[in-house]
């Protein structure tokens, strides 16, 4: 089968691969199979990084992305490596701050205060959490306790009550939106 | 069902995951490594090389768990060479790399070959030669997996293209390893070896874990390369009394060197031929929609995923095409192949390389049916509209 197709990505070090990780693992606590792929470049930070995954119902024929139906976007990077993959039918979560280019095929572009909203939780280096709690409370996915329960065994120990913050605040972003999402390069 | 290796996964020995079935994501890489503690491998030498250092990685943590010994090494050289002392000190030793890597090891691969002494080597491919793209995926040492060592000798080949084939293929490298007293190499891309999937120990199947038939008998009437019936001669267990001497030169049954052109041919035909003799444990394929198929495609690794499902792009076109995967690809299963591509219009074979695999397909099929290649050189993994795209463009040239 194919599966619900998704792609953390942006530039190295912003924690897409765990995101994703984190993603896949509270799939399987939620009963269904994963095939999770990354791309990054032989340095250690920078340069563009990206985490798939694919989640579905049972045994995933092809593990690789072909069609995505969401992508997290954190840098501008990150913006055409996903051209080829994105339809009218694809979802884009960007980051206002870091993303200013259009992401090409045309899918629905959702522009959120990902970093920013990460930074005033206490740590910039969430935008990864805070990304995947927005995108979770859009896309469904994996059941909350399942997210939590995965955050829970994949981070460490001193971490994980800021980590649950961050993933709360994503959630926020989508789930009840204070206030209309900006526009692309709205903060620059 | 319980599968050695898979329940020690971390999220489980933390005892917190709402799932308690031992239902896991692991890495390929690491499906690796704790198969080959599952197997019995109790001593690992390697030198870490992208995409391929989590074996090593996970396998220093396995080991010592285990009882085994973990070495980093100076080099790969010694890697190799460390892997045969510990083997012919009678216990399942590993090795694992990547291409240039596993260029180094090609020499002592040639001597574990030669005197016969079990060990298995992964090789993990990435974009190259040379340091080349190291995190890119390639198809690149089909090749030199058979023929990077010296000389004519006998060596098995083993592609996974998931990971749970890579938890069973390595199983199956140290069962057959042991069993036939020759190396055996796990062959897979970077793309199979990063990739997480969930992975259900309930469906994987390794069969019995075999060890090496050990001398027995009278001690004073033992010769190391003496075999019966099956070819394969039983090996001196240290520490059991049998007197064994171990060279790279040509040996006679005793062991030692010996040039005399007829034990040196008689040795020869007897190692070169003992995989053929045991064709029923080496050979394994995975055939799909070959029943009527115009078109088969011939391919392995994560390409051959890709090609599955082509096959049902390709259907929804009304194009009938099969897959041939050869998971045993050294000896290339020859009978399989032929019968698999007997009564089609046209092969296709697609790989991550300048073209490979499409030597031996072309060698095996039969006059007039047109063999044709995809490659991608780029780092970039074949796609299944690129494998189905192929076909329609060579079935429209017709």
């Amino acid at each position: 089968m194919t599966g619900l197709q998704i792609r953390f990505s942006g530039s190295g070090g912003q924690g897409l691969q765990l995101a994703a990780k984190i993603l896949g693992h509270a799939a399987m606590l939620d009963g269904k199979s994963i095939a999770f792929s990354q791309a990054y470049e032989p340095t250690a930070r920078g340069g563009l990084s990206r985490a798939d995954l694919i989640v579905g119902g049972g045994e995933i024929d092809y593990p690789l992305v072909t069609a995505l139906d969401y992508v997290v976007i954190l840098d501008d990077v990150a913006v055409t490596a996903s051209d080829g993959l994105l339809s009218s039918a694809s979802t884009a979560l960007v980051d206002v701050e870091r993303v200013t280019k259009q992401p090409g095929g045309g899918p629905e572009v959702v522009a959120l205060r990902l970093i920013g909203t990460a930074r005033e939780a206490g740590n910039v280096r969430a935008a990864n959490i805070v990304s995947l709690g927005a995108l979770a409370a859009r896309a469904g996915i994996a059941g909350h306790d399942c997210l939590v329960e995965a955050i829970r065994q994949s981070v460490r120990k001193e971490f994980v009550a800021f980590n649950l913050e961050a993933l709360e605040r994503g959630r926020a972003l989508l789930e009840a939106p204070a206030e209309k999402p900006a526009p692309l390069g709205a903060c620059r | 069902m319980a599968v050695p290796g898979l329940r020690h996964h971390r999220e489980d020995a933390r005892g917190r995951g709402l799932n308690d079935t031992g239902i896991q994501n692991i890495q390929g890489n690491h499906a690796c490594a704790v198969a080959a503690v599952a197997a019995g491998c109790r001593f690992f030498a390697g030198y870490p090389i992208t995409p391929s250092s989590e074996i090593a990685e996970r396998i220093s943590v396995e080991l010592p768990k285990a009882g085994g010994t973990f070495v980093q090494m100076e080099d790969e050289i010694a890697s190799m060479a460390a892997v045969i002392g510990a083997s012919a000190g009678g216990i399942k030793a590993m090795t694992a790399t990547s291409g240039p890597g596993f260029s180094l090891k090609q020499e002592n691969l040639g001597y574990a070959a030669g005197a016969e002494i079990p060990c298995v080597i992964v090789d993990v491919m990435r974009g190259g030669p040379s340091t080349g793209m190291p995190t890119r995926p390639a198809q690149g040492d089909f090749m030199q997996s058979r023929w990077g060592t010296h000389g004519d000798h006998a060596c098995i080949v083993l592609a996974p293209w998931s990971v749970k084939e890579i938890y069973e293929q390595t199983v199956r490298a140290f069962n057959l390893s042991e069993t036939l007293r020759v190396p055996v190499i796990v062959l897979y891309d970077e793309v199979i070896g990063h990739l997480v999937e969930t992975l259900d120990p309930g469906s994987v199947d390794t069969g019995e874990i075999t060890t090496r038939k050990w001398a027995g008998g009278d001690p004073a009437q033992y010769r190391p390369y003496a075999c019966g019936e099956d070819d394969i001669p039983p090996m001196a267990r240290p520490g059991d009394g049998y007197r064994s001497h171990t060279t790279g030169l040509t040996h006679a049954e005793n062991g030692f060197p010996s040039q005399d052109p007829t034990t040196v041919d008689r040795v020869a035909r007897r190692v070169l031929g003992k995989l053929a003799r045991h064709n029923d444990l080496v050979e394994q394929v995975d055939c799909y929609d070959l029943d009527g198929a115009q078109v088969l495609i011939a391919t392995c690794g994560i390409t051959a995923r890709a090609a599955k499902s082509a096959l049902r792009l390709l259907q929804d076109k009304g194009i009938a095409a099969g897959l041939f995967r050869p998971v045993t690809l050294w000896p290339f299963p020859e009978e399989s192949y032929r019968e698999a591509a007997r009564g089609k219009q046209q092969i296709l074979v697609p790989e991550m390389n300048a073209g490979q695999l499409i030597y031996e397909i072309q060698r095996l099929t039969p006059p007039g049916v047109p063999v044709a290649g995809f490659n991608r050189l780029d780092g970039e993994p074949i796609t299944p509209r690129q494998i189905a795209e192929r076909v329609e463009e060579l079935l429209n040239h017709d």
